[in-house]
């Protein structure tokens, strides 16, 4: 992780823009709210490296 | 031996009285609709009462038909799974406007053709997307051994119903904990079994990664019973396992013999008040565990698990909160929005993290059969808290409930939760976790608690 923090404001703006969601703005503030509550609950995920070999496992049968 | 009318029959015990004809499945029924009507104002648990299907299906019973191990047993299903002719409202006040089920869900349809009489479906955390049991359309349902706290979710009227005695058997789902934190703040056997043991088809999803269907209960008898009724391959779900059923019930009176119990430790043994662990320590002392064994990166599990749910959570209702997002519950409408933005790097890695984390513990299953975790990290808050202070630091009560719960669904263990209730005090649950597809020795574990009185539960 970068030491400097993301803009997590922008972020909900620029990605919300981007996939067409649109935000009313009684929500954004608890929209902003929630994204960064994910970015600490991630850390511990984000803080590992994995090995190359290790792909994902979702299940699939063709 | 309970009366088989009383609200303390289990499943069991009405099966048999029913099919040795000691009691029609007609008075069953009655008895089962007259105690929704008395519990109802209080526990809030059931959004449909399909009471005239029930009287059809107990008086075919009681001629005769749909004869079962499950013979004249009332249950109920959180309202996610598909009854036919009811829309399938998964909690939300949206799918209410969408199109009513043509046929019951899959577990629902084997339950009854075991001999089971669905009585309706129970209320949930909307979408799923909950660990309270707090509904803004629909009303909380409210926990029976005190109304004034949450009964855990999201299969919220699943614990409820169960706990009030309304019914002695429900159906839950469970993708992040939600029958597990249920049946521990209601003081419930709950039974998640392995990721893909159960057809989840005829039901609304959540996290395809993730969903599991399974029991509530007031006696492994019950959950064994249930479980192995609805076992079986079902190509209508693609992660539905194509394994012979194996058969629980039989294998209850084996006993823990052979079993080797161990304790997480670690992540597993903080993060939560001193009655989750002195939960474990109680069922550790009657099982005679005391070996710890610590799940490695079991907090990296849980961010995992976390991010991948908001993410195909989020994804599933992206339409839905584009088009009508004042008709969500404020309390998932924000958390969904939010997972539709999070970095697609973020859901690879926890995918790809999964594999790892499932090597590592399934090593770990190598030495032991079983593992003792808490449920969740307290008994049940008060209605509408949303903060609580765990281990002196403040945590949102939504977020928390699950913290013991989602490293564990996260690589699709099986897992029975045990009730545990000291004199004077709310219920807490523990974890009793098996290795993939080993879910009769959870349940043994489970039915030697029961038998020698560490883990009992009694209707409020």
């Amino acid at each position: 992780m970068s030491e400097k923090k993301p803009d997590i404001a922008k972020w909900v703006d620029e990605a919300a823009l981007a996939i067409g969601l649109p935000i009313a703005p009684q929500y954004r503030a608890n929209v902003i709210l929630n994204v960064e509550r994910s970015l600490a609950i991630a850390a511990p995920l984000l803080a590992l490296d994995l090995d190359d070999d290790l792909n994902p496992a979702p299940v699939y049968r063709p | 031996m309970n009366d088989p009318l009383s609200k303390a029959a289990t499943a069991a015990e009405i099966a048999r009285a029913v099919s040795t004809g000691k009691v029609k499945a007609a008075a069953v029924v009655e008895a089962a609709l007259a105690r929704i009507q008395a519990a109802e104002p209080t526990v809030n648990a059931f959004t449909d009462v399909v009471a005239q299907r029930a009287r059809k299906r107990a008086a075919e019973i009681d001629a005769g038909q749909h004869i079962g191990p499950l013979s004249g047993v009332p249950f109920a299903v959180k309202n996610l799974f598909d009854i036919e002719g009811l829309p399938t409202c998964a909690g939300s006040k949206i799918n209410v406007d969408g199109p009513k089920a043509t046929r019951d869900g899959a577990l629902v349809r084997k339950l009854e053709a075991a001999g089971a009489i669905l009585l309706g479906g129970l209320n949930m955390g909307e979408y799923a997307y909950d660990f309270t049991g707090e509904n803004a359309h629909y009303g909380p349902s409210r926990n029976p051994h005190d109304p004034t706290r949450m009964t855990g979710g999201s299969s919220g009227g699943s614990g409820a119903a169960v706990a009030a005695g309304e019914v002695p058997l429900s159906l839950g789902s469970d993708t992040n904990g939600s029958i597990r934190v249920p049946s521990s703040l209601c003081g419930l056997f709950g039974l998640k079994p392995t990721y893909g043991r159960l057809s989840r088809a005829g039901s609304f999803p959540f996290v395809d990664a993730f969903d599991h269907l399974g029991p509530l209960a007031r006696s492994t008898e019950d959950l064994a019973l249930s479980f192995d009724a609805m076992q079986g391959w079902d190509p209508d779900d693609s992660a539905c396992t194509d394994r012979i059923a194996e058969p629980t019930l039989t294998r209850l009176k084996e006993g823990i013999g052979g079993l080797r119990i161990a304790i997480a430790g670690d992540y597993f043994a903080k993060g939560g008040e001193p009655e989750a662990f002195e939960a474990v320590a109680t069922v550790a002392r009657a099982l005679g565990a005391t070996k710890t064994v610590v799940l490695p990166q079991a907090a990296a599990a849980r961010a995992a698990a976390y991010v991948i749910t908001a993410m195909e959570g989020g994804q599933l209702h992206l339409e839905r909160l584009k088009s009508r997002p004042q008709d969500f519950d404020g309390d998932t409408r924000e958390r969904l929005m939010a997972g539709n933005l999070l970095p697609g790097a973020w859901y690879v890695k926890a995918q790809r993290f999964r594999r790892h984390y499932r090597a590592a513990v399934l090593k770990i299953f190598e030495e032991v059969d079983i593992v003792l975790a808490p449920a969740t990290p307290r008994s049940a808050p008060k209605l509408g808290q949303t903060m609580m202070t765990i281990d002196g630091v403040e945590l949102p009560v939504r977020a928390s409930l699950g913290l013991f719960t989602q490293p564990i669904s996260f690589i699709g263990l099986p897992v029975v939760a045990v009730p545990t209730r000291k004199p004077g005090a709310m219920p807490i649950g523990v974890q009793v976790i098996a290795k993939p597809f080993d879910e009769q020795a959870a349940l043994r574990v489970s039915a030697h608690l029961e038998k020698e009185r560490v883990c009992v539960s009694a209707p409020a």
